[in-house]
């Protein structure tokens, strides 16, 4: 039995590399220090459930074949196509993304990952009016007020909060940690006078859920990190806030606008913004313009919202506003491990950092035009291949089945919805655990992921699996040249 | 000298052909133009490789280029890109980046258009007869040059982001226009008949938006500042009917002007009491 320290987790953007696991004949058996989803990314690698075999679709079944077979038929497919489409890339290594696009510019394809479906609009954003922003280690250190924006860390990045903003102990900030904790009792007292009076007067009794907070909770310190949560709904992280805003669905724009010109001490016409009362929105943005040091992150959200990357266009102009009065800065919570790499191994590659389209034989970008879910849904592409990934579960619907009605190659550890769909499938190892590899953090910070376990017999890992798919399809190519 | 292209099969994959262009074609006989290469998909081809080339005579006296499309060609890119004269006509939908920075000429499509029509537009004139896709007249991302020159006409709808960062010129959809028409515009005007998904001027600077159809609100960034009884369009168009007149965006320290018909927007009833 060995334990393996400091291993960086390959789940969520956080990328915690704190991560101790103990290995028993080759088997991952206890993890310590991660959270839910890391454990079971972790013990998930001995899932019995998991293919070891290269597949082929003969007459309609997939059927196990050699990997030679098996790269030789997705060699021919995307040789054969006029305009394939190359989409995953964000749960594998900077390594393998940088083969991939080696692959792509060979056969002329379009190479794109999930930032398309996530912070695609963050990135378009950034492109037109710049970021101001730092890493996660200056936000833990010195940010004395977090705002998180259309985003839940305490679901989808479980150990944010704890590692980096609020409740983490930084070298200039303490942790606010024992505030949320006096909160918590404080609430669940008066939660029982809340069910009292309502036992006694039922009629006059308007609900706890009002659309914003009349006030800021009384039991808010009056120093430490502050957190401001603005959501849609009421989520984990708004129960722990200082402020909660609660935005009207797909009106977040609008208040962005409204904060801006609060900030610049513009007057504004109308009494609310987005379902918010101007009173309230004025309190909020006296307690972000006093703050020293500020951080806002957002999440799907925004990126998602009606106005999608103007609403981040707007939230990084929000911050430029702040930058006039404090110091401020804000960040996207990616989502993939490794998405903001895929996004830095493509910039730095093609000088774009996702949807480039190699079909005239450089790299040309504009999302709308040649991100996958836009062509998929104007039935454009001849063939496919996906990696690390699982669209036909999260595209829309129109776009998945033009996905699957062409030829589809993929490249997984797991056999999800869009592998049991495929005309060739090949095994993959995981990232991060059997294999190894290099990892971008939320913050643009690499992380070297470990090899901890190895590989089923026979699995090897993307990177390996691509080269071998690039040295076939040149084959092929030099091939069909000789023959004229 | 009228050259007319016909489809030979549907296109399927997207097909790059700049070179359909007057400027390209003039002086070239019907060899030479089935010669010029376009990109369909990966592969390169020929123009006679897709299209059927025929010369048609004009009306006696016309010297300009003319190019007439027929059939459905809304896979091919940057047709009339950069054009500076002549005309184009298109009986059928055409693809994304019809007549992408032109500076003279005349593109007229008897369909509808994808994305990017007229991209940052330096002159001439394009008709839309149906509708018009997202970004119409918008740069390419990133940039904030707009069209700054010409006109455009659009029969049918508007996607999102019509007229983004436009200098100068003319938009006018007889249609409905999605979100954030004018966005970010420093000059010209852009006149939409029908109805507005919302966030129309924001981050505008400078320049004219008439909307006479209905839009819901007005972003909190633009001050009331009346009610006018015109607006002037161009020399031969003045819309006569009541208008809220706002100016914004104040964010950017704008001075545009957002003209709003008062008789469709009785939400925006409240603003009277600034009066
Ligand atoms: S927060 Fe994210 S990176 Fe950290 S342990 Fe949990 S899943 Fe892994």
């Amino acid at each position: 039995m060995t334990v393996v320290k400091a291993v960086t987790c390959p789940v969520c953007g956080c990328l915690c590399d704190d991560i101790e696991l103990t290995v028993r004949n080759g088997r991952i058996i206890k993890v310590k220090n991660g959270c839910a989803m890391c454990e079971a990314k972790f013990l998930s690698h001995a899932s019995d459930h998991r293919p070891t075999k290269s597949m082929i679709r003969r007459e309609g079944k997939l059927v196990e074949v050699s990997l030679e077979e098996a790269v030789r038929k997705a060699a021919e497919i995307l040789v054969d196509a006029s305009y394939p489409v190359l989409y995953g890339w964000s749960s594998t290594s900077c390594e393998a993304t940088k083969v991939g696009i080696e692959l792509c510019e060979e056969i002329g394809g379009v190479i794109d990952n999930t930032a398309v479906v996530c912070h695609g609009p963050s990135i378009l954003a950034v492109q037109q009016v710049g970021i101001p922003s730092c890493t996660l280690g200056q936000v833990r250190h010195r940010a004395d007020l977090i705002i998180y924006w259309g985003c839940d860390p305490w679901s989808a990045h479980p150990r944010h909060i704890e590692r980096y903003t609020a409740f983490s102990e930084g070298r200039f900030e303490k942790s606010a940690w024992r505030t949320y904790i006096n909160k918590v009792k404080a609430l669940v007292g008066s939660k029982k006078i809340e069910s009292a009076i309502r036992r006694l007067a039922i009629k006059s009794w308007e609900p706890a859920v009002a659309r914003v907070e009349k006030s800021p909770s009384q039991y808010l310190s009056r120093e430490g990190r502050k957190l401001i949560v603005v959501d849609v709904r009421r989520t984990k992280t708004a129960e722990m806030a200082d402020y909660f805003i609660q935005v009207e669905p797909g009106k977040d724009y609008e208040l962005f606008k409204a904060m801006r010109a609060l900030i610049r001490d513009q007057e504004i016409e109308v009494d609310r913004v987005a379902g918010v009362p101007v009173e309230y929105l004025e309190d909020v943005v006296d307690v972000m313009v006093s703050c020293d040091f500020g951080a806002i992150f957002f999440g799907l959200g925004l990126t998602m919202g009606s106005a999608k990357l103007k609403n981040i266009e707007e939230a990084i102009r929000l911050t430029r506003d702040l930058n006039m009065r404090t110091k401020f800065i804000i960040m996207p919570m990616r989502g993939h491990f490794n998405v903001a790499g895929a996004n830095i191994v493509s910039t730095w590659e093609t000088g774009y950092p996702f949807a480039v389209d190699f079909s005239l034989g450089y790299p040309r970008y504009n999302p709308g035009e040649t991100s996958v879910v836009d062509i998929l849904l104007r039935k454009e592409s001849d063939a496919a291949l996906v990696i690390a990934s699982d669209p036909v579960s999260n595209f829309p619907h129109k776009a998945s089945e033009h996905l699957v009605q062409k030829p589809l190659i993929v490249i997984d550890a797991h056999m999800n919805v869009t592998a049991s769909m495929a005309d060739v499938f090949i095994p993959a190892a995981m990232v991060g655990i059997e294999a190894e590899g290099t990892a971008y953090r939320m913050d643009h910070v690499p992380i070297p992921l470990k090899k901890v376990v190895d590989p089923p017999e026979g699995v090897f890992s993307d990177e390996e699996i691509l080269r071998l798919i690039l040295s076939e399809v040149r084959k092929i190519k030099k091939e069909r040249m000789e023959a004229g | 000298m009228m050259i007319v292209l016909t489809p030979i099969r549907e296109f399927k994959v997207p097909i790059f052909a700049e070179c359909i262009s007057p400027e390209v074609f003039e002086g070239k006989n019907i060899v030479q133009i089935g010669q010029l290469p376009v990109y369909e998909g990966n592969r390169e081809k020929k123009l006679q490789e897709l299209f059927k080339i025929e010369e048609a005579k004009t009306a006696e006296g016309v010297a300009e280029p003319a190019i007439t499309i027929q059939g459905d060609v809304s896979k091919l890119k940057y047709i009339g890109a950069g054009m500076t004269k002549g005309e184009i006509v298109i009986n059928g939908s055409v693809g994304m980046y019809l007549g992408e920075e032109m500076k003279g000429g005349k593109i007229t499509v008897y369909g509808n258009a994808g994305g990017w029509a007229g991209s940052a537009m330096k002159g001439g004139t394009i008709e839309i007869h149906g509708d018009a896709g997202d970004y119409l007249a918008a740069p390419y991302r990133g940039s904030t040059q707009g069209m700054s020159g010409g006109k455009i006409i659009v029969y049918g709808n508007a996607g999102v982001d019509a007229g983004a960062y436009m200098r100068k010129g003319i938009i006018k959809v007889h249609g409905n226009a999605g979100q954030f028409v004018g966005v970010g515009m420093h000059d010209g005007v852009i006149y939409v008949k029908g109805n507005c998904d919302g966030r129309a001027g924001s981050c505008m600077t400078g320049g004219t938006i008439v909307i006479s159809g209905f839009i819901e609100s007005i972003l909190p960034t633009f001050t009331f500042e009346g009610l006018k009884k015109k607006v002037k369009i161009e020399e031969s168009e003045v819309v006569e009917v009541p208008l809220y007149l706002f100016i914004g965006d104040l964010t950017e320290n704008g001075k545009g002007k957002l003209y709003v018909s008062k008789a469709n927007n009785p939400q925006l009833y409240y603003y009277e009491r600034f009066l």
